[in-house]
């Protein structure tokens, strides 16, 4: 009786201290990314001086931050969930091709202004829903339909201008990539807005807990009767909502509503940033907030590099290192993690 | 009207050599159409549709283009080369059929394209093709010379296979000088900023060969001025918004850059995006290569100073117009001289004298004259 009574209070205590192990684990990995880009930041003013640590280059920072941060507040939510999006370059690129040839450019005589800016804002919603059902319905993985659908909204983007991109000229959206307040430039301010959206949504919403539940065990939503399927589509749409805003956002501040200019290269930095943020791929972890942090990382270490005049030809390659050294700071692991 | 009667005074000219060069040969004139031997000088070569025989006239010739699609402009562009050479066609009464070979960017589609096209074609085929890599540039000539058509490449193929080895179907490959190019747009920088200040430089995707070619060209302008002072190198990797990043974080050092160097026309456009912001656009000169309508505009409107051509028409038009000079057998592929069978195809500096023009209307190319493509 002793021995049993002596064995389970034992089983107690090495639970509680494990627990206060993992808590306190949590907490160095929940600030982990925030030390990563203070000492990032540290360095590079150390090197650069007032090149970097100037009110200028912070301007730039936030102003090459936007359509990043965009990119990556869709994909955390989609990753929370344990899914994955690679529709991102062909989504971005095709709000960015139908806001070209919706408001007056320099292809057609389209002239809608704030209506072309929503639909094509809409078109990428429309994506990302139909990419939820075709995922959740016909049970194909997110990452086959969503890459299928990089090319459909690739292909979409191009016929809609036929090969040659239009300029934008609607005079109040070239003034746009011009135009600050309180310092800091209109389309950051826009990324800011959706970035409120989102804290608060993942705050501050029901469905917020529901994609932390998702990402944990879907069969906790079952059993309390939410549906799995419903949170999954919600969460492709909002992507989409992002991934237009976005796709409108570059098309601006490019000038052009060019497919490939403008949807090049934003998925694996946007995958890197959701991740270096300290957002787990295997969903349940992380969040919108972990994400700023991440992209934050990401546009500081180029804009310190390029300051640094580091050689072109190696300073891929130590963007590289650098990302890999905060991902290893920042990431959680352990038996428990499943690494995939 | 003058370009007509110089062409016939050239044309009357050319066949006047040729009977004084058949008077002195001991050999009798061949009964078939005169070929042009290796000898002869090519910088006069003219089709003459009256020595093509009739039966050759009568057969149904297959033109294509093989391209990585028509999804920008300068693409675009080398399609339109071969509709106007149609046209040309449809004057001296050549049967023919044009097709669009559009690899999307693939390799085996690339190959499997020719092969399809040159196979229905049974030898009565020509083809221009921009290999999508250096190393299917030997498989594309291989599927031509298989079925007896003729092919001309353009810009990509391994330094150590060419023409000379897939004799006669192979008939040339050309390119337009990028060392060239990124050169004269480097002086025409310079010349715009007084010889001296502060330059950014924006490279292509390193390792490439046209980026390392135009940068090439940089290096050899900025060698001869010496008041010019690079304060600002990387790579956009070809994208705008690479460019565009790069140009606006340099921006904050030296707002006292005097001109954007860049070694393609889209990031040119992202230099211009940050240069508008910053409130500098029209007082940094920015230059790029490839012709894009925007840059051309630009340059038109006193926004950057100059971008080039890489002259897709004339390499689309003329080209197939040599590999149907082959196939007529107005010359003979066999004995034309190396520098013949491979040479760089002249690319059009734009500059505010001439943007307007070339806005205008494309350039009018007479495809009578073939080696009009070569660079001389």
């Amino acid at each position: 009786m002793a021995r049993e009574a002596r064995a389970s209070m034992s089983i107690t205590e090495e639970f509680a201290a494990k627990i206060r192990k993992d808590n306190q684990k949590d907490k160095i990995i929940r600030f982990a990314p925030i030390i990563v880009l203070a000492v990032m930041s540290l360095v590079f003013s150390a090197i650069n001086g007032r090149n970097f640590a100037s009110v200028s280059n912070f301007t730039t920072i936030l102003n090459q931050l936007a359509i990043p941060l965009l990119v990556a507040l869709g994909l955390t939510f989609v990753i929370m969930i344990g899914s994955i999006d690679l529709s991102i370059n062909g989504t971005v690129g095709m709000s960015a091709a139908f806001l070209g040839v919706l408001v007056m450019n320099s292809r057609n005589g389209m002239d809608l202004g704030l209506a072309g800016v929503l639909l094509a804002v809409l078109a990428s919603v429309a994506v990302g829903m139909l990419i939820g059902l075709i995922h959740v319905h016909l049970k194909i993985p997110s990452f086959m339909v969503s890459f299928a659908f990089m090319f459909i909204c690739r292909g979409l983007g191009l016929l809609s201008y036929q090969g040659r991109p239009p300029r934008i000229l609607d005079p109040v959206l070239t003034e746009i990539p011009r135009m600050s307040f309180l310092g800091m430039p209109a389309i950051t301010w826009v990324a800011l807005s959706v970035l409120l959206l989102c804290i608060f949504i993942q705050e501050y919403t029901a469905f917020g807990r529901y994609i932390y539940a998702v990402g944990t065990d879907e069969t906790i939503l079952h059993s309390v009767g939410v549906s799995v399927k419903r949170v999954k589509v919600m969460v492709f749409t909002l992507a989409g909502f992002c991934f237009g805003i976005a796709g409108v956002l570059g098309g601006i501040r490019l000038g052009q509503g060019d497919v490939t200019v403008v949807g090049t290269g934003l998925m694996f930095p946007a995958q890197a940033a959701v991740v270096v943020g300290g957002t787990a791929l295997s969903g349940g972890k992380g969040g919108v907030i972990n994400t700023v942090v991440g992209v934050f990382i990401m546009t500081v270490l180029f804009n310190g590099l390029v300051i640094m005049r580091v050689n072109p030809y190696i300073r891929t390659g130590v963007e590289g290192l650098i990302i890999l050294a905060a991902v290893t700071l920042t990431v959680a692991r352990g038996a428990k993690v499943i690494s995939k | 009207m003058m370009k007509k009667v110089f062409a016939l005074v050239v044309v009357s000219a050319l066949c006047l050599a040729m009977f004084a060069a058949c008077d002195t040969a001991t050999a009798p004139a061949p009964a078939g159409p005169a070929a042009v031997a290796g000898d002869v000088d090519l910088t006069d070569f003219v089709i003459d549709p009256s020595l093509i025989p009739q039966a050759k006239l009568d057969t149904t010739l297959y033109l294509a283009v093989s391209i990585r699609g028509v999804d920008n402009p300068y693409l675009a562009t080398i399609y339109e080369g071969m509709m106007m050479f149609s046209e040309y066609l449809d004057g001296i009464g050549q049967k023919h059929e044009t097709q669009l070979l559009d690899s999307g960017g693939s390799n085996d589609r690339e190959v499997n394209n020719m092969r399809q096209f040159a196979a229905r074609a049974g030898g009565n085929a020509i083809a221009y093709s921009d290999p999508n890599e250096n190393a299917i540039a030997e498989a594309l000539a291989e599927a031509m010379a298989e079925s007896g058509g003729f092919i001309g490449t353009a810009w990509n193929k391994p330094a150590d296979v060419g023409p000379m080895d897939y004799t006669p179907n192979w008939v040339i490959h050309t390119s337009p000088d990028n060392v060239k190019s990124g050169y004269e747009i480097s002086v025409a920088l310079f010349e715009f900023m007084g010889d001296s200040g502060k330059v950014f430089v924006v490279e292509g995707m390193l390792g490439n060969t046209a980026a390392s070619d135009r940068y090439k060209g940089f290096e050899m302008a900025l060698a001869e001025y010496p008041g010019i002072e690079v304060v600002g190198h990387d790579t956009g990797n070809w994208a705008t918004a690479e460019a565009l990043n790069l140009v606006e974080t340099w921006l904050n050092m030296h707002p006292d850059v005097g001109g954007i160097w860049c070694a393609n026309d889209n990031m040119a456009t992202g230099a211009l995006q940050a240069l508008d912001r910053a409130g500098l656009r029209g007082t940094v000169g920015v230059v790029g290569i490839d012709a894009n309508t925007d840059i051309v505009e630009a340059v038109r409107d006193g926004y950057a100073v100059a971008t080039v051509s890489s002259n897709g028409w004339l390499q689309g038009g003329y080209t197939l117009a040599i590999c149907y000079a082959a196939w007529t057998g107005l010359i003979d592929v066999a004995s034309l001289s190396p520098d013949y069978r491979e040479f760089a195809t002249p690319a059009l500096l734009i500059t505010i004298d001439n943007a307007a023009d070339y806005l205008a209307n494309p350039p009018v190319f007479d495809f009578s004259r073939p080696f009009d493509a070569k660079d001389r």
